[in-house]
């Protein structure tokens, strides 16, 4: 209640407000997420729960957690809900960028902050915190086009049709394909983001042809899957294609040179020197966005729309940590050891500069640093 | 014959006003269980509830209502429509698409006509399949609805479009400001619309032909007419929800509507229409569908932990609807009578287990000495004529792929990778395909597979030894899920379809507090090695796979239980005045399909070295599609596994030929949707 009329206040008197925030009572704040069933998607959750429990924050943010599934008009009676429930700020992943426009609207007129993190709701006064869609789309495929000498045929497996996301990558990667003459896109697969749907589309992709009619492979989510059926298949790990696609941790540990030490590592999980580039949209966007919730709560100017830096990783820089803790992520490593993260699909790219609050305990668990 | 005939005797006006309120139950039930919702939710607000939140209410609502009233209309007559979610999508997008952004002020009813005219198209050729060329709705609405899904992605590849900000100061807005929002007055003209068709010819004749078609045939009602029709109507309702949706969003999503399907159908049972057709209304559905929308709210007054959502709406549904069709004349009041009256005789010595057991059959029923001799076709014709087009469009699109991609016929690659994948579906094609036969649908198969894969990666440890005590757990799980679903078909007397999609939500919550979010753990080698390894080149799951399609067959075509199961689907009554423990045969068909569900999750997990949570999504419309494409009816009774088996080959063809080539996805959609509708096409008496 305090919460709410001082986060008018707070807009209101700008800066002024941030001093009385500290001891006042903490912001109600909700998140909307859209979909629990997937890895991504439940990392983001556990490291917008550890933010919200740091020490930092635990006193200054009440946070409650709903989910609206896939259906986009369950999402706008949520929000709404939200409004009624007396929220200062709502953390949405929204499940379409248009359908939450009216809502999200109608909240902002009654003084909430709506803030969006790895998709975009395009209504003018949401606050979003995404990558760059289209860069991802270039930049993987530019390496893609370089590590095959400029020619050869390529594979796609893409995400979900009819998304902008999806179609912001895969038509940049495209753009890219086009401008080679050498380069020809022999098949393509809808991968819906899912390693078990990458696997079933590549084994129908398979079925009227060799590995070796390939030569390189663009993925949105599935090259640790490719590896591994590649090596199913019987290719030496030398001879793995040139792959690039998801920041998966499984990815990531096949990247690391085949000699390199790592605790619980089974093929196809293990290090292999895996010709890569690995990116991702970052789970932690969402625990960013929370932030940029209490810091606008707080009084301060937060930027309409926040680009977060692309966590590209190839077989060249990629580096095992130890432990995983922030500081040591900080200092340059971006894989985990099979040992501490079990699931090979589990999203590796969890370093934020901004957010020394959470490693990997936030993001596996939800329990923030120290 | 229905409720509506009725009517037209009067009556003492004490026994008629009884009547009618006993006729309603379900809807008053539904308002009630509505009222009770919203007071419980506005006593936990904090704050009062203003006409602000009731108009965002009303239109919160408002998309799944209109469409669930049409969704009702089909289910009156008897049928079901899985294109309604498709159509709203292809309404959003043709309208975001072609508004000119510069108008402002576009016309309003233009627009809707087109909304509604585009609906009425998509129904009308669902309705001319349905009804004239006498095909099984679900399977005719499910390829329509991949070819509508196709289109609306050709029309509009990402969100975006514009839609005249003059459609939702129309359908938004106020009628009457600060006392009745835009979005209840549509509500209330649709409830005045539909009170008037149900006195007019027509409605008289959707319940006649819901409750009973032969019948209403040898009346001389138009059946096929009034089918085509109530189609086209529910497709223009689609097409509204569509504009409503327009109005509200302000531009067009490809994907807007889709996760509208299963809401719709909960809002329908919720508003006591019954699936089978001849009884319910739209003023139930539209309650229904509030119902569901304010248990959001109540999640959310409630801080019911998101894995626990699935879990609460599924209570809600059950009970709501169990609420509406208690009385003395329910399938659990007679259980319980016949479990007193059995107790009874028990204690009397009068039960017929407690007689000796002699042979008390009469002579005529002893077999004669000389069966007439039947020759292959009188034996098998039927059978074949059913399971046979299956497999004949299975070599046509063997042949395109030759075709179109080569390596078909020259080598054993294509094969291997075409039988693997179809391992799934064949075996969900056993569980479905025995629920089917008995004339019923499980619609739990989704989580049960997820929750059985997750629950085996969680307890194997990725050693072999760790399956000894996974697989018993799993499969005992799995057996519990069967007998609940089908006590809850038996005893409880609920649609097969309301208590499987209630244990749906309940599986998934149970999966997300079981894995935490995030499944741990991996197949096992043995597992990986079945499912990815080799025997001579062979894939070891194809040597299962054989000799799981010759049991399956033996289950179903020889033995006494596959015997019982066709009995049931042909007419339970018959099946038990006869002596079949058609309960029993239920509750059994239940257990094989959550075994069958738990099999593939088992299967699936080792496929993909792993298990992951939504893994199931992409199986439960196409195991019902294998089972009528493989040539079974889908009020039961009739269907062979060997057509089944085709059924799950033919659509992994197809599949894979689709993603050979390089179609857009689009396309794709469009062709899958095309070559269903020609299978059952082939299938047509």
């Amino acid at each position: 209640m305090i919460g709410r009329l001082l986060a008018g206040a707070a807009c209101a008197i700008g800066l002024a407000g941030a001093a009385q925030a500290q001891d006042a009572e903490p912001y109600n704040v909700f998140l909307s997420m859209s979909y629990i069933g997937n890895d991504w998607q439940a990392e983001a959750s556990n490291m917008i729960k550890a933010l919200a429990a740091s020490e930092d924050y635990k006193d200054r943010v009440d946070l409650e957690v709903q989910v609206a599934g896939p259906n986009a008009q369950r999402q706008i009676q949520q929000i709404n809900a939200m409004v009624q429930a007396g929220a200062d700020a709502i953390v949405v992943y929204p499940i379409s960028p248009t359908a939450l426009n009216s809502v999200v609207r109608s909240a902002c007129s009654r003084g909430v902050t709506i803030i969006a993190y790895d998709a975009e709701i395009t209504e003018p006064c949401a606050y979003n915190v995404t990558i760059d869609q289209a860069e991802a789309g270039r930049k993987t495929a530019e390496w893609l086009v370089e590590e095959m000498g400029g020619e050869g045929d390529v594979v796609m497996v893409t995400g979900v049709p009819g998304t902008s996301v999806d179609t912001a990558r895969t038509s940049a990667a495209k753009d890219v394909f086009a401008e080679h003459d050498g380069i020809n896109i022999v098949g393509e697969a809808v991968g819906m983001w899912s390693q078990a749907v990458a696997r079933t589309e590549l084994n129908k992709l398979m079925a009227t042809r060799d590995w070796s009619d390939i030569d390189g492979l663009w993925m949105q989510v599935g090259c640790y899957t490719a590896n591994a059926m590649q090596l199913e298949a019987g290719q030496a790990p030398e001879a793995l294609l040139p792959c690039a696609g998801e920041g998966s941790n499984g990815g990531r540990i096949q990247m690391l040179p085949a000699n390199a030490e790592v605790d619980g590592a089974s093929s196809p999980y293990a290090p292999m020197g895996a010709a890569r580039i690995s990116y991702a949209s970052p789970p932690y966007s969402g625990a960013l966005a929370l932030k940029l919730a209490v810091d606008k709560l707080d009084g301060a100017d937060i930027p309409q729309h926040t680009t977060l830096p692309l966590p590209l990783v190839t077989s060249e820089t990629v580096e095992l940590c130890e432990t995983g803790s922030w500081e040591e992520q900080k200092a340059g490593c971006n894989a985990f050891q099979p040992s501490l993260v079990s699931n090979p699909g589990w999203f590796a790219s969890i370093f934020s500069e901004e957010l020394p609050q959470l490693g990997l305990s936030a993001a596996l668990v939800g329990q923030p640093e120290r | 014959m229905t409720d509506q005939t009725v009517v037209s005797t009067p009556r003492a006006g004490g026994l008629t006003a009884l009547r009618s309120l006993k006729r309603s139950q379900a809807v008053i039930v539904a308002a009630l269980v509505f009222a009770g919702l919203m007071l419980l939710n506005s006593f936990l607000s904090p704050y009062p509830l203003s006409y602000f939140d009731i108009s965002f209410l009303a239109s919160g609502g408002a998309t799944t209502a209109i469409a669930a009233a049409g969704q009702t209309l089909v289910i009156i007559s008897g049928g079901f429509d899985l294109s309604a979610g498709a159509v709203v999508s292809l309404v959003n997008a043709v309208l975001a698409t072609a508004m000119d952004p510069a108008n402002m002020e576009a016309s309003v009813p233009l627009w809707t006509a087109i909304g509604i005219a585009v609906g009425m198209g998509v129904g009308a050729v669902n309705g001319f399949f349905v009804a004239f060329m006498r095909l099984q709705p679900i399977v005719v609405t499910l390829a329509v609805m991949f070819i509508v899904q196709g289109l609306t992605l050709l029309i509009m590849a990402t969100p975006g479009g514009f839609v005249a900000p003059s459609m939702a100061a129309v359908y938004l807005g106020d009628t009457l400001p600060g006392l009745l929002p835009a979005p209840l007055t549509l509500l209330g003209v649709l409830i005045l619309a539909w009170l008037w068709l149900k006195r007019t010819a027509f409605g008289v004749a959707l319940f006649a032909v819901g409750s009973d078609p032969e019948a209403a045939r040898a009346t001389g009602l138009r059946t096929r007419t009034v089918t085509f029709f109530t189609y086209m109507l529910a497709g223009g309702l689609y097409g509204l929800a569509g504009v409503f949706v327009s109005a509200q969003t302000g531009s067009g999503d490809p994907l807007a509507g889709n996760a509208l399907l299963l809401p719709t159908f909960a809002a329908v049972v919720i508003g006591g229409t019954r699936l089978g057709g001849g009884k319910g209304g739209i003023p139930g559905t539209i309650l229904g569908a509030y119902i569901l929308m304010i248990v959001v709210n109540l999640l959310l007054s409630l801080n019911v932990s998101a894995y626990y959502a699935t879990i609460a709406e599924s209570a809600v549904l059950l009970i709501a609807v169990l609420a509406g069709s208690l009385s003395k004349d329910s399938p659990l009041s007679h259980r319980l009578g016949e479990l007193k009256d059995a107790f009874a005789a028990r204690r009397k010595g009068w039960l017929v287990s407690q007689r000796a057991s002699a042979d008390h059959r009469l002579a005529f029923t002893q077999p004669s000495g000389t069966a007439p001799k039947l020759t292959f076709m009188q034996r098998y014709g039927a059978t074949l004529r059913h399971a046979l087009p299956a497999w004949l469009c299975l070599v046509l699109v063997l042949i395109a792929t030759q075709l179109v991609l080569g390596g078909v016929f020259t080598g054993w690659r294509y094969w291997d990778a075409l039988l693997v994948l179809s391992s799934f579906l064949a075996i969900l094609a056993l569980g479905q395909g025995a629920v089917i036969l008995t004339g019923g649908l499980d619609l739990s198969l989704p989580w049960c597979i997820a929750l059985s894969g997750v629950l085996m990666t969680g307890l194997v440890g990725g050693q072999d030894a760790g399956l000894l005590v996974a697989l018993p757990v799993v499969f005992a799980v799995a057996a519990l899920i069967g007998l609940a679903n089908g006590l809850g078909v038996v005893a409880l007397g609920l649609s097969p379809i309301v208590v499987t999609l209630a244990m749906n939500g309940i599986l998934q919550g149970a999966a997300l507090i079981w894995s935490g979010g995030t499944p741990a753990g991996f197949a096992p080698p043995a597992l990986r090695w079945l499912m990815t390894g080799k025997i001579l080149g062979v894939t070891p799951v194809i040597l299962f796979m054989i000799a799981f399609a010759a049991l399956a067959i033996l289950l179903l075509g020889r033995t006494v239980f596959g015997r019982h199961v066709y009995a049931v689907g042909n007419s339970a009554l018959a099946a038990r005045l006869s002596g079949v423990r058609s309960g029993r045969v239920i509750v059994s068909v239940y257990i094989l399909s959550a075994l069958c569900a738990a099999l593939v999750g088992i299967l699936l997990a080792g496929f993909s070295g792993q298990a992951s949570l939504g893994m199931g999504d992409d199986y439960l419309l196409p195991s019902i599609a294998v089972v009528v494409v493989g040539g079974a009816l889908i009020t039961g009774g009739r269907g062979h596994y060997a057509g089944m088996l085709g059924g799950a080959l033919l659509l992994t063809a197809m599949q894979t030929l689709l993603a050979g080539t390089a179609l857009p996805f689009a396309f794709r959609s469009v062709f899958f949707g095309l070559v269903i509708l020609m299978a059952v096409i082939a299938l047509r008496e």
